[in-house]
């Protein structure tokens, strides 16, 4: 009963963890205390909040609404106190007293003080750092939300492949939030053809097709191509230059080599990056710091270090996997709230598709010299005819066309994905799921080796 | 919208022929209102105008068209009056005679109700909307156990304008009532069910009842009643909450309202020893000042003078300076239109033309005008005014303590007098967040950076470093909340109650009721295609509490109508004329074209000698070429500098 249809993610996880099973029951949160929950994908936990404010990583709860969560690591705070009314089955949870968000809040008040003295250079432009499962994608959204709810209409920007945001992973993307963040579904969805229960973001997609940004040289074009985006977007929209953006990014980047990390360096230079929070990390910050503690006024750089909040769980890959799942079957068939998509299904010759999959050997020829990078840019991609092995992968159609140069190929902002469902070699023709109905688009599409393969999105 | 100003203005005109409880018309008006849902913002505005505005007497009726169209109509009624509940029924109550209070206090109850044989198991009004009124009227009876309220209408007409005893023969006209169902509204408290004339023949001769003002100061300490004091605190935080609606730059409004927001959550979450809570009942009660001018605006104008006098009198001193005035004009009007506007009330113009001259005599003489409107017993005024504090705004603040008046009338924020704010907040400082309290103390190590913090102008800075990050500025948290009271309850956005904050949450609300669509789910809906870098550096976002935006450079619906309108003229080629779209299979339809002369087929394009549906090909066309990379050149014209041909620009800063 409580598994929606459409939702269950037919894998159940092989160790599942005993579940302890929680009838419908009410707690009362104490002014500063924070619900943490874990729901598994099959479970669903409701919560509605019954009296008193409480907040869903910045969001406010709506005191009407019944909220129901699956596959989710959460977390419930309340500035005020809070009764809230919880029913279904999670694997764990707790009434915490010590929680990050003061320090959180505190964060989001500094930045408004830099929004209102912002003036023409606009407001703070935000990076966040950290090792993974150090609460970076949370305070992302405490700090938009947080904005949104004092009126602002902040940009975010993602540069962790392993989460979409918006989208499905393996893409990075940006978007501005000028309405509430959709408590239920991360940071919400991304336009339909129909009405949607929670105001639908636009985002800006570029696909990076791989795990890890340590790794592959198209991360850093990409940042520099998002950093144009969103800084001609800036340029257009005064009120959004002056609240300024929070840029979300994966942990791995945060490991560095030997004291150089290099990837935050970029990020900083490209964004004009003037506010870098790092949590957790008393190494990555110290580095900072001092990396960035003598630079010119103009283009200080201010390293401020913030605590990892006691709620944060390690993510295990099993569960990452099956997140990443969802995210791909929500893009194709809606979350629930959407009341279901229809993605449309329908048989493509080989000769329609022009894939290029990232090239495998990704650092003999050109290392980590990025000079290299630029100036030899072939070999990002190899045209691929379809074969067995991109059964079940996901393509993502680019604005490029297959005639185009590959770094144009790579710089091309993104429309969609289509999900290959079926390949027949014989008959040389494939079975593609698209977003919505329409001819297969013969523009360039990305092959990457992540996200990983979805077997059976459509059975 | 001029066909809903229409129907506004019908609903109007029906409205004001309604003078008494008569079935039929309120039936007629109920009906209105049910026909006319998506015209239910403007009629619940018109309806709410009505009741202030109208006379006293006519208040009842009016109100009880209100509780037919939200029993028998309900959603959007109950939301659009829901909205703005309190104000409509403190204004007619204030004017009402005990017996309308009694049937108004009926309604109440019978709002916290479900409607009467409905399925629906909610209340007829959500409890947020009954909840402020019913705090408001358990503190009115606390503080009147008798009611020695026999308040007249207050035009000062009593035998002119009697009240209008309900038309005879109509004892009970409410259970005849057509539009409801039989049997809709069986239950026992029922307003409408009452058997009694709804307004007495006569009103009591006026009476002048001066309720003593100082009762609530005398009120015994020793034993504190924890009930009393939180429907005091509630009641504090409501005016403040008004106060500061009304003047939401206040700084020290704000901060009060922190304090007390702070204060009511520790009330609620810890359970304080006897001698704190007395310490915090005799500084509520110092908070509660003898009546000051601001009541005036609280307050509805007849009963006004009596206070505004003394008022003015504290005043004088300040009024010789034109700045003050005007700030008092401001207050006393805010928003132009004062929240009970009786067609033939003379005081707002009086209250106003004194204070409007700044070269008024220091020495305040009342107008002999003042004199002439008959004793009126303001007990409701007096007792509103007790709970309001004084520093709402400097210039009504000045008068409280009488002496500070002359001095400082706008350096009064800056003397802690006790009662403020900062009083407050050091006693909450005393309370540590989680743990229990210790006592209502502060101590000076921890407040002083409190202290520093409140004093601080109006929007704190908040240094960013690492340790600043750890200090906890818990008065400055609530803000996020406080400052934007207006909560929409389906989806948690926060709004403010100034007239631009309702205006963009009525269209959040419209947005909502728009986005419910049933038939959504049957229709298959589908993903849409990310907006290409080009569309999105220009695309503005949809703001669904802004007015209707023009839509998004090329967005969807322009492309449709365009669409929409293509036509080619009927093919002269017998084979082409027969043929269906290629699309969609469908045959397309004749039809006469004015600007062509001829017959044309609408909705069609010719391509390639094949002639589709506008609509059909373009959904075709938009999925096979999907528009290509545009240039970075163009697109990002902001670092065109920099940016290589190649699109591939060596890394710049940018700034």
């Amino acid at each position: 009963m409580m598994n929606l249809p459409g939702l269950n993610l037919a894998t159940p996880v092989a160790d599942a963890p005993p579940i302890a099973v929680v009838e419908k029951h009410e707690h009362n949160l104490r002014i500063y205390t924070e619900y943490r929950f874990e729901v598994s994908f099959a479970r669903t936990l409701t919560i509605k909040l019954l009296e008193g404010t409480a907040e869903y990583f910045g969001t406010e709860l709506a005191p009407t609404q019944t909220y129901s969560f699956s596959g989710t690591k959460g977390a419930i705070f309340t500035w005020h106190g809070c009764r809230l009314e919880v029913s279904g089955e999670a694997e764990s949870e707790y009434v915490a007293e010590e929680t990050g968000m003061v320090a959180y809040a505190n964060a989001h008040l500094a930045l408004e003080g830099l929004r209102d003295r912002g003036g023409l250079e606009g407001g703070p432009r935000v990076l966040v750092v950290g090792p993974e499962n150090a609460g970076k994608t949370s305070l992302c959204k405490i700090l938009t939300a947080y904005a949104v709810k004092v009126g602002r209409q902040p940009m975010m920007v993602n540069l962790d492949p392993r989460q979409g945001m918006l989208s499905v992973p393996g893409s990075l993307s940006t978007a501005a939030f000028s309405s509430i963040l959709d408590v239920e579904e991360g940071w919400g969805s991304s336009p339909i053809s129909g009405p949607s229960p929670i105001p639908v973001k636009m985002p800006l997609v570029y696909h990076y097709g791989l795990a890890n940004p340590e790794e592959g040289k198209v991360f850093k074009p990409l940042v520099t191509r998002m950093a144009l985006a969103v800084i001609s977007r800036l340029e257009e929209e005064p009120l959004s230059k002056s609240v300024g953006f929070v840029i979300d990014t994966p942990g791995s980047i945060s490991a560095g080599k030997g004291g150089v990390y290099d990837n935050i360096e970029h990020i900083v230079s490209e964004f004009s990056i003037n506010v870098v929070f790092v949590l957790g990390s008393e190494r990555l910050y110290s580095d900072l710091s001092r990396k960035y503690q003598n630079r010119p006024t103009d283009e200080a750089v201010n390293v401020v270090r913030l605590d990892k909040s006691g709620g944060c769980v390690d993510r295990d890959e099993a569960y990452m996997k099956q997140f990443r799942q969802a995210q791909i079957r929500a893009y194709f068939f809606g979350s629930d709230k959407e009341n279901g998509l229809a993605p449309h299904s329908q048989t493509s010759d080989f000769g329609d598709l022009n894939i290029f999959r990232i090239a495998e050997d990704s650092s003999n020829a050109y290392g980590h010299d990025e000079d290299d990078m630029y100036s030899r840019p072939s070999g990002i991609y190899e045209k691929t005819i379809p074969t067995l092995s991109i059964q079940n992968s996901l393509l993502a159609v680019t604005t490029a066309s297959p005639a185009d140069r590959q770094e144009v190929i790579r710089d091309a902002s993104v429309r969609g994905y289509v999900y290959v469902s079926d390949v027949d070699e014989t008959k040389k023709k494939v079975r593609l799921l698209l977003p919505q109905p329409g001819q297969t688009p013969a523009n360039a599409m990305i092959l990457g080796s992540f996200p990983e393969d979805v077997p059976g999105l459509v059975s | 919208m001029s066909y809903s100003a229409e129907v506004a203005a019908d609903f109007r005109d029906a409205l004001q022929d309604l003078k008494a409880n008569k079935r039929l018309e309120i039936s007629i008006l109920t009906g209105i209102a049910k026909d006319n849902t998506e015209h239910a913002q403007a009629i619940s505005e018109e309806l709410e105008k009505h009741i202030k505005t109208t006379r006293p007497e006519w208040k009842l009726p009016a109100l009880y068209v209100l509780d037919s169209i939200v029993k028998n109509v309900g959603t959007p009624y109950t939301v659009y009056l829901g909205r703005n509940m309190f104000p409509t029924f403190m204004a007619a109550f204030q004017l009402a005679d005990e017996e309308t209070r009694t049937a108004m206090e009926n309604l109440l109850h019978s709002w916290k109700q479900p409607v009467p044989d409905s399925i629906d198991a909610r209340p007829v009004f959500p409890s947020s909307v009954t909840q402020d009124i019913e705090k408001f009227l358990i503190r009115f009876r606390a503080i009147n156990p008798q009611n020695p309220l026999p308040q007249r209408p207050p035009q000062g007409l009593p035998r002119s304008l009697p009240a209008r005893p309900p038309t005879q023969g109509q004892m009970n006209p409410w259970n005849r009532t057509a539009t409801p169902p039989q049997g809709r509204f069986p239950a026992p408290n029922d307003p409408r069910n009452r058997t009694g004339p709804t307004y007495p023949a006569a009103i009591s001769p006026p009476i002048a009842i001066q309720p003593a003002p100082v009762a609530q100061q005398a009120l015994p300490t020793q034993t504190v009643d924890f009930n009393r004091l939180m429907a005091d605190v509630n009641q504090l935080l409501l005016n403040c909450q008004t106060a500061h609606a009304l003047v939401p730059t206040d700084v020290d409004t704000k901060e009060k309202l922190d304090a007390l927001k702070g204060l009511k959550g520790i009330l609620e979450s810890h359970s304080l020893p006897l001698h704190q809570l007395q310490k915090i009942r005799e500084q509520i009660d110092n908070m509660a000042p003898p009546p000051t001018a601001q009541q005036v605006f609280i307050n509805n104008p007849p009963p006004a003078p009596p206070f505004a006098i003394p008022a003015f009198q504290q005043f004088a001193p300040a009024t010789s300076t034109p700045d003050p005035a005007l700030n008092l004009t401001q207050i006393l009007f805010p928003n132009g239109v004062p929240w009970t506007t009786t067609p033939m009330a003379p005081t707002p113009s009086l209250a106003t033309a004194p204070l409007a001259n700044p070269a008024a005599p220091a020495p305040f003489t009342p107008p002999p005008q003042l004199s002439g409107p008959p004793l009126i017993t303001p007990s409701l005024a007096q007792m509103l005014a007790q709970f309001c504090q004084p520093p709402a705004t400097p210039p009504v603040m000045a008068p409280t303590p009488a002496s500070h008046a002359p001095v400082m009338p706008h350096a009064a924020p800056s003397a802690p007098v006790a009662g403020s704010a900062e009083w407050l907040l050091n006693a909450l400082k005393g309370l540590p967040p989680t743990g229990t309290p210790s006592s209502v103390q502060a101590t000076p190590l921890s407040s002083e950076p409190m202290t520093r913090q409140t004093s601080a102008t109006a929007n704190a800075e908040v240094e960013l470093s690492s340790a600043s990050m750890k200090r906890p500025r818990l008065n400055l948290y609530t803000k996020l909340y406080d400052a934007y009271p207006n909560l929409c309850r389906t989806c948690g956005r926060r709004f403010t109650f100034t007239t631009e904050g309702k205006e963009k949450k009525a269209r959040h609300m419209d947005w909502h009721f728009k986005v419910k669509d049933p038939d959504a789910a049957k229709r298959g809906t589908h993903r849409s295609w990310y907006i290409d870098e080009k569309e999105w550096v220009k695309y503005d976002e949809v703001d669904e509490t802004l007015p209707e935006q023009a839509s998004n450079g090329d967005g969807a619906k322009a492309v449709k109508k365009e669409a929409k309108d293509k036509y080619v003229p009927v093919p002269q080629d017998v084979a082409l004329s027969q043929a269906p779209c290629p699309i969609c299979q469908e045959k397309f339809e004749h039809q006469w074209n004015v600007d062509a002369n001829e017959f044309v087929w609408m909705d069609a394009v010719k391509v390639n000698g094949k002639i589709y549906h506008a609509t059909c090909w373009e959904e075709y066309s938009r999925g096979s070429t999907l528009a290509a990379p545009s240039t970075p050149d163009s697109v990002l014209g902001k670092r065109k500098a920099e940016v290589s041909p190649a699109g591939l620009g060596k890394k710049g800063r940018v700034n």
